[in-house]
This record gives structure tokens, sequence and C-alpha cells, in this order.
């Protein structure tokens, strides 16, 4: 603990004494900072747009790299501040209205991107450009769950007892899951107490990450979950048994955006980082390693891709985007009750 | 010579007193869902703190917890102290550091460490799956066992450092002395060698008890998700929630269970050590 502090410290103070001197040429190069997670959503961002696009420009790119929730923070603790640490911000999309909301975000000006014309229209927001989607699936274990499950209520089957397992840091989507299969809706996570509490006497297991989920079902200890499609396909390629289906109750769609913070220091290089994040081909290479699908409409798929992660007409038709108002209104609520009643 | 806490004292107000500062007013604003924080002068946070059952159990776990890891960490560290303090030549540097290897690796690497070591597919389980000893795997994970046993890894080196210092500034002649007044060991250890240790007891379960209040790591870790402290409990607040008065408060909450128990704790052994020392004078 106190080694931590002190070597924190000690960069600290290296820091501050090397900012006298005369900086390395290096620095005097176009740069922009991205804040992003870290993992394979990084590593893709690195190779197919940092280097094959943003090099070619001249500008470097340093990501930022964190889990939205400690970014999020940053950038609201620097709402007041002049100079900001981020030019670009890639969040979620309930994370970035939140963070509209806080007047954190620059409006975008979509006349400066020149791929603006083939962004997914039901996609569009002004403060953010979308990157890639998925949607809320149910995971299951073909094995295992031999009657294919058609909807959210199905985890309440008391042949699954112990067998539902839960992402400790999806509990927002979790709680959602339950509200619908107790007849609630996007803008209602009422029902989801009840539910939840029932699921909790019929032992369902939570983990605290999703690898963690991941080993789980591998090791069929679960074989059931609400889970992201994308996340599904990348641990089917990954030999975990699973199937999917997008449960009847409901289509909620998982968006993630980059958009450019108001006190961002380098807002050319911003622009030209959205402009790139738009690419087809920076597009197609989330869907191929990740799952994703593109939110432009010129990206095209290899089949056997677009068959694996897409949804069909019939569920894309129903697709829709949480009510963000009311997560922002209802979150602290969802997360307490989770905590202190559901896990407690 | 008062100068010369000038510029440590510095640093401190800059780096700890200012952001507690700020840290306490913030505690004292209302929460909003759309506006995260409304300037304020309110007392709510700190008693909805105090009245939430929820909050009572996990400061009743983060104690229970300190409390059996400090423990632990001294009945431990105790016996390995003394051998080091009364080590002689080269090999005491070596074992010294021995003690201080396990603070060159981090927390979470450490924890990690304990994951695979501990986890349903980890080295034990499979081990004990492989031999035929169980049929599933124990559930050796995520539960307050494992939290101890990853605190007092990372704390029980602290513990050891300080009690050495000061069983070494113990004359060995007063063992022996009390050894050929016909004293046995155990006595040795009871009458001579542990109320002169105290000054060195105190001082590192202070330390340990710190550490172990303000555990994150460890529980996050190896705790699981069900399983709560304080300090993971105000990073719920802060980052996963938004609600910064409320996080502040537990913070302030925290600290000042921490400072009242540390400053009793140590004025009671204090107390003890003087009160031997003029017994023993007169």
């Amino acid at each position: 603990m106190s080694i931590t502090r002190r070597s924190a410290m000690a960069a600290a103070a290296i820091a501050a004494a090397s900012a006298g001197l005369p900086r390395p040429v290096r620095a005097q190069a176009k740069q922009v900072v991205v804040g992003t997670w870290g993992g394979d959503y990084g590593e893709l961002l690195r190779q197919n747009i940092d280097a094959p696009l943003m090099g070619p420009q001249g500008i470097e790119v340093l990501q930022d790299v964190a889990n939205a929730d400690p970014r999020k923070t940053k950038m609201l603790a620097e709402r007041q501040a002049r100079r900001g640490t981020f030019d670009v911000s890639c969040l979620s999309d309930t994370d970035m209205q939140m963070m509209a909301q806080q007047n954190t975000l620059e409006t975008i000006d979509f006349g400066r991107l020149s791929r603006a014309g083939s962004i997914v229209p039901a996609l569009r927001k002004p403060y953010a450009v979308p990157h890639i989607y998925s949607a809320l699936v149910l995971l299951y274990n073909p094995d295992k769950v031999t009657t294919p499950p058609t909807s959210f209520a199905d985890m309440w089957d008391p042949k699954y007892r112990g067998r539902v397992g839960f992402s400790d840091i999806l509990y927002s989507t979790n709680t959602f899951a339950a509200a619908m299969a107790g007849g609630g809706s996007f803008s209602d996570y009422g029902p989801a107490k009840a539910k939840l509490m029932e699921l909790r006497s019929l032992d369902a297991k939570i983990f605290p990450s999703n690898e963690a989920l991941a080993a789980a079902l591998k090791g069929e200890e679960v074989w059931m979950t609400p889970m992201w499609l994308a996340r599904g396909y990348m641990w089917q390629k990954a030999g975990i048994p699973l199937r999917h289906v997008v449960p009847k109750e409901g289509a909620y769609a998982i968006l993630f955006e980059a958009a450019v913070p108001r006190n961002s220091r380098n807002k050319d290089n911003a622009y030209a980082y959205l402009d790139a994040m738009l690419k087809p081909e920076a597009q197609t290479a989330f869907a191929d390693r990740m799952g994703y699908l593109p939110t432009v409409t010129d990206a095209t798929l290899p089949p056997e891709i677009a068959r694996a992660i897409s949804l069909s007409e019939a569920d894309q038709a129903r697709l829709r985007a949480p009510d963000y108002d009311y997560l922002l209104r209802a979150h602290s609520e969802v997360l307490d009750f989770w905590n202190k009643q559901f896990k407690g | 010579m008062a100068a010369l806490v000038l510029p440590a004292g510095l640093l401190v107000t800059l780096l700890l007193v200012a952001p507690m500062l700020l840290l306490f007013r913030i505690s004292l604003n209302e929460y909003s869902p759309t506006e995260m924080m409304v300037e304020a002068t309110t007392a709510a946070n700190y008693l909805r703190a105090v009245a939430d059952p929820y909050y009572r159990s996990v400061l009743g776990t983060t104690l229970a917890v300190a409390t059996g890891s400090t423990l632990l960490a001294l009945v431990l560290g105790f016996p390995a102290a003394y051998w080091l303090a009364r080590m002689q030549g080269r090999w005491k540097s070596l074992a010294t550091i021995l003690v201080l290897f396990p603070l060159l690796v981090g927390n979470v690497v450490r924890a990690a460490g304990w994951l695979a070591l501990l986890g349903n597919g980890g080295a034990i389980n499979a081990a004990l799956l492989g031999l035929g000893l169980v049929a599933a795997p124990l559930p050796l994970l995520y539960n307050t066992g494992a939290v101890v046993a990853g605190i007092v890894a990372v704390v029980l080196p602290y513990m050891v450092l300080t009690l050495s210092a000061i069983i070494e500034s113990i004359p060995r002649q007063t063992e022996e002395a009390a050894s050929n007044l016909g004293a046995r060991p155990m006595t040795v250890f009871r009458r001579v060698v542990l109320p002169l240790a105290l000054p060195g007891v105190a001082a590192g379960s202070v330390l340990v008890f710190v550490l172990c209040m303000n555990t994150y790591a460890s529980a996050v870790l190896l705790g699981g998700p069900r399983f709560k402290m304080m300090a993971p409990a105000v990073y719920d607040q802060f980052v996963r929630g938004n609600n910064w008065p409320f996080g502040a408060a537990l913070a302030f909450i925290l600290l000042g269970i921490t400072l009242v128990l540390t400053v009793a704790g140590s004025a009671v052994l204090g107390r003890r050590y003087r009160r031997r020392e003029t017994e023993e004078r007169a």
C-alpha cells in the first residue's frame, strides 16, 4: 500500500521537477488523447485506427486506459478545468448520455466529419458519434439447457436452480432483465425487486467480472446469463458451449459511442479520430474480433460473421435504446438494491 | 529547528490536508441524480450512513476483519520478529530482505496469485480433485477466510519489522537474568520480553490495523461480489453510484472510527507499559 503511494509521489515529484525542462521535440508533434477501455477494445483501436489511419496523418494517439467508471469520474472532476485529460472519450450510450447531461461534452459539428453521411440515422446523437452496437440476449449452454429458452423469465425455472449466473458489473442490465420478466418496462424497473429476490432464493450466482462469469460458463458451473450478444460471440469463438436468444420481453440495445469533451486540448485531432472510427475497415475489424455490429451503412461483413452477430429483421425492429432519463434517475436506487438486498 | 518540518509540512498540507478539507465539504452536500451534487450544508449523508443497517454491517465486517487480521499478524509476527531480532551476522540482513520481499509485489498482483491458488480451477482444488480427495471444488475463494489470509500476507512484514526493532532494543541479558533466576522460557516471554516489547506491539498493531481498515484490493478480489468492506463501499459510491457526498461521508466515518480506535488502543497499551515501568521501579 505505502509502496504504491510512495512511488506515485516520487513520480509526481519527478514530473513536477521536469516540468521546467525544455520539452522533447516529440511532444510538439500532433497528439490526441483517447480515453478508452483496455483489453480487446483498446487493442483493436490501436491496430485498426491508431496505426493505420492516424499514423499517416502525423497524429500520435495516446490511450488513457481505464474502465468506464473511473474515466467518467475523471471527466466530472475536471468539468470546471480549462484543459481536460481526454480529447476523445469512449463510453457506452448510457454513460455518454450522463456525461452530456453534466455538460462535459462538445456538441458535435458533423460538418467536420467526412464520414457523417454514412452513420446509421437511428444511432445519431448531437453529442457523440456511434461506434459499435449489440443487443442484450440470454446466453445458455445448449448441452444443459435442452429446451431452448425464449424469455428472460426462463431464468426463474426451478430446474435451473443454482445455474443462473450474473456478472456483477452488469447490475443495471441484470436488473432490467429481472424487471422485464416481472412485467416491467424500459421505464419501470420496479418489478425487478421481487423477481431478483426470488432468483436469490433460487441460488443465482454472482461473478465479480465478465471474465469470471465466462470461466464459470466454460466449466459448466452456470448455464445461463443475460449478456451482450457480442460477448457471447467472443465466448463461442473461444470454445465455450453457448447459444443465444433475444428474449421475447424486449430487445435492449447497447451502443458504444465516442465524443469530444468540451475541455479537449486538441479538437482538430479529436475530430480526425472520430472520422477514422467510422471508416468501414475499422468498423469491420471490431465486428470480426468482438462481434459488435457496425454503425455505418457501408461496412460489409463476411457472411459467416454477419450470420453469427446480426439480429433477425424482427429482432432488429424491436431493438430499443434504454430510457436514459429513467436510468439516470433510477440508477442509484438500482445499484443500492443490487448491493444491499440482492447481494447482501 | 522548527524549519526542518517545513518541507514535509507543506507537502502534507498541499497533498493531504487540502483534499481532505475539500472532501469534508463535499460530504455536507446533497446528491442529485441529474445535477450530481447540490451545494448544501447538511448532515443527512452521515445520518443516512449511521441509520442504514447495510452500512452498519459493512462497518461491522470491516472492524471484525481488521481486528482479526491484526491479532493474527501479531501472533504470527511476534515469533518471527523475535527470531529476526536475535539473529546475528550476515544472515540477519538476508532475513530482513526476505521479510521485506512480499512488499516488492503489489497488492493486486499478490491477490491474483491467491486467485490462481484458491479458485475453483486453482492449484489447490486441481490437486484435491486430481487425487480424488474431493468430488467438487472446495469454495476456498470469495469468503472472509480468503480475505483475512490475503490481508495478513500483506501486513505481516510491517508487523515483523516494527516488533523486531523494539525486541532488538531489549538487552539479551535481561532474558538471561530471568532464566538464571529459574524462569522457564514461557515465563521469560510473558514476564520479561512481552512487557518490554509493548511499545512495539502498540506501534505495530496500530500501523497494521490502519492498513487493514483501509483494505481495498484484497477485499474486492478475494472477497468477491458479496463481501463488502468500507473502502470498496466508498469507491462504489464515488465511482459506480456517482454519489460523491455520500461516498465522502462514508470515507469520513471510516477515518473517524479508525482514528478513535487507534488512539484509544495505543493509550491503553501505553498506560499498561508505563504502569509496569513504575511498578518495577517501586
